[in-house]
């Protein structure tokens, strides 16, 4: 730091505790800390010098002013009030100035912080270093101000976990699943118990209007008098979209739980798939409507009845035929259901799944023949020779 | 972008991040996080070309075509053999039917051996559950070929201090199963055929720049 002071270094004030005032200087301190290099002049490594620290700037009544290097005079009246003189002109480079104005508040410091005349004497002892440092002047303060300046010392985690948001578009299930009645579609229009069955309407059930009025309060435009033919197309424009392996297309038709169904086992499969026509006009035949995790969370449900001929083709890798026939039309009666996220805006009813009956007749069989291993042969049992 | 964002919102957070599941991009109606399209898997080991030629699609065959044979192709890796010696085994086994060259390998004492079985069973389990092909056995080795791995040198200590550099050498295996029976084998050359091989070169022989 220039050229030598006289005087010898003072241990300087920190924020640990009260530094000691008539300590006298120490060259080689007892916790054996090295010196601080850099500065010519040698300051002990320990107590650190003045560090910028929030307990440092005066306290109530004066401005919180952030600058370190002024110690709260209020802890350690000055004796004889004298002010710092007044720092020579700059000489040598940047370098210079600075050391000249670190001496300068060093200094200053000292002189703030020598009490002359007190009473008692404070022996520091050199406890466990405890956080967060509360120096002892502070004690005085009341309960908020010591609340402020500890909740901003302490450094903030981040408690919660910042997750991924995950919205459910879809339920996992269909939710109290419609038993078709025995026989439906054997029996013609024409005989009576064949009106009698289409004349049960969807008003029998009480379950299906309660929650028929509940989707038309969050969808007014809903009606079961339009709404089977939306729902035929809708089923007619997924199944192209999956013969066309449109992806986007299809995640906007069909929902999440189904969408795995329709394309699990077909990335390297040809599929063709045709509507040839609708033998009877399709019918809603029960609507459920329920809330999964949290009450309000509402999602429609609504079973559509379709009686239709339809082509289906199945050709695997090489292009032969797996299963079904281009020429061949079948008659289908199925029960696909739709659902809707009702409380979003934005929801669209989208093809949820089929419910097979029990008395569906068996489908056929694929092209190919399948090996069934038999039980494994226990070689104690006595191998039947051929004859 | 999301490395400013990892810094303002901790360390924690971004590595939590990094190990999430792989977002499916397709939830359309999705939520409104704004990293909700990166793709955080760590992607595979590059896919060997043996292995893409099982992924191609041929059209629909139309009634009137013969039908067109499955081809089955499989691979193993890195197996700790000398290519040379897997040569062997593979020129054994080429153009045999699935069944005598799994009876032919297991009777054979190499080591590769017991590899190649191996994988012809899981080529053959293959074909059954995702090809398509009807009968297991109806399948013949169309081709089979070694290759080179990857080879590590090590040092091979002697005596008095001398040593030596070895090779470890590892090798690929492929193998091609076609569904039919194996074609036959070629019928070797007669003194006949070469005798009509060559007087048909006599006879085409013409004059040149000629009238």
């Amino acid at each position: 730091m220039g050229d030598g002071d006289a005087d010898t270094p003072h241990p300087l004030p920190n924020s640990r505790g009260s530094p000691p005032p008539h300590a006298p200087p120490a060259l080689h301190h007892a916790r054996g800390g090295g010196w601080v290099r850099g500065c010519g002049r040698s300051l002990p490594r320990w107590p650190r010098p003045l560090l910028r620290s929030r307990w440092n700037f005066p306290l109530a009544g004066a401005a919180r002013a952030p600058a370190g290097h002024a110690p709260p005079r209020a802890r350690a009246p000055p004796g004889p009030a004298h002010t710092p003189p007044p720092p020579p002109p700059p000489r040598g480079g940047a370098k210079m100035a600075a050391a000249m104005a670190a001496r300068l508040c060093l200094k200053g410091a000292e002189s703030l912080l020598r009490p002359r005349a007190l009473p008692c004497v404070v022996v520091p002892v050199r406890g466990r270093r405890k956080w967060p440092r509360v120096p002892e002047w502070a004690r005085e303060l009341s309960a908020e101000e010591k609340e402020w300046r500890l909740r901003s010392a302490a450094p903030i985690f981040p408690d919660e976990r910042m997750e991924r948001t995950f919205f459910l578009a879809c339920t996992a299930e269909i939710m109290d699943p419609y038993v078709p009645p025995e026989g439906d579609a054997r029996l013609t229009s024409l005989s009576k118990d064949g009106v009698k069955q289409q004349m049960q309407k969807l008003r029998q059930t009480a379950a299906s209007q309660l929650a028929l009025r509940k989707i038309k309060d969050h969808d007014p435009d809903f009606s079961t008098k339009t709404f089977p033919e939306k729902a035929q197309e809708i089923f007619i424009e997924a199944h192209n979209s999956l013969a066309n392996f449109n992806k986007q297309k299809l995640h906007s038709l069909v929902t999440e739980r189904c969408y795995p169904d329709m394309v699990r086992g077909n990335r390297y499969k040809t599929i063709r798939w045709r509507f040839v026509e609708s033998l009877e006009p399709p019918r809603v035949v029960h609507v459920r409507c329920e809330g999964i995790l949290n009450r309000g969370n509402l999602y429609g449900q609504v079973t559509v009845r379709m009686h239709s001929r339809q082509i289906l083709a199945i050709y695997d890798r090489f292009g032969r035929l797996m299963y079904g026939g281009e020429e061949i039309p079948k008659d289908v009666l199925e029960y696909v259901v739709f659902e809707r996220y009702l409380v979003n805006p934005y929801g669209t009813w989208r093809m949820h799944g089929k419910i097979i009956p029990e008395w569906a007749p068996p489908k056929d069989p694929i092209i190919k023949t399948v090996m069934i291993p038999g039980p494994a042969p226990d070689p104690s049992q006595e191998h039947e020779t051929g004859k | 972008m999301a490395a400013r964002w990892a810094l303002g919102a901790g360390a924690a957070w971004a590595r939590g991040l990094l190990s999430w599941a792989r977002p499916e991009r397709w939830l359309a109606s999705g939520s409104l996080f704004p990293l909700s399209c990166i793709h955080t898997s760590t992607s595979l080991q590059k896919i060997g070309k043996w292995e893409k030629k099982n992924r191609i699609v041929y059209p629909p065959q139309l009634p009137g075509e013969p039908r067109r044979p499955a081809e089955i192709y499989h691979c193993r890796r890195e197996i700790k053999y000398s290519k040379d010696k897997m040569w062997y085994l593979a020129k054994l086994i080429k153009g045999m039917s699935i069944d005598q060259a799994l009876a032919q390998l297991e009777f054979s004492d190499k080591k590769g051996a017991k590899v190649i079985k191996e994988v012809l069973l899981e080529a053959q389990e293959m074909a059954v559950r995702k090809h398509n092909v009807e009968f297991k056995s109806n399948l013949h080795i169309a081709e089979s070929q070694t290759g080179r791995g990857r080879y590590v040198k090590r040092l091979r200590c002697h005596g008095k201090g001398m040593f030596g550099m070895m090779r470890i050498s590892r090798c690929h295996y492929f193998v091609k199963l076609v569904e039919g029976p194996p074609p036959p084998p070629e019928p070797p050359k007669t003194g006949f055929d070469q005798a009509k091989e060559y007087v048909q070169q006599l006879r085409n022989r013409t004059l040149v720049h000629t009238l």
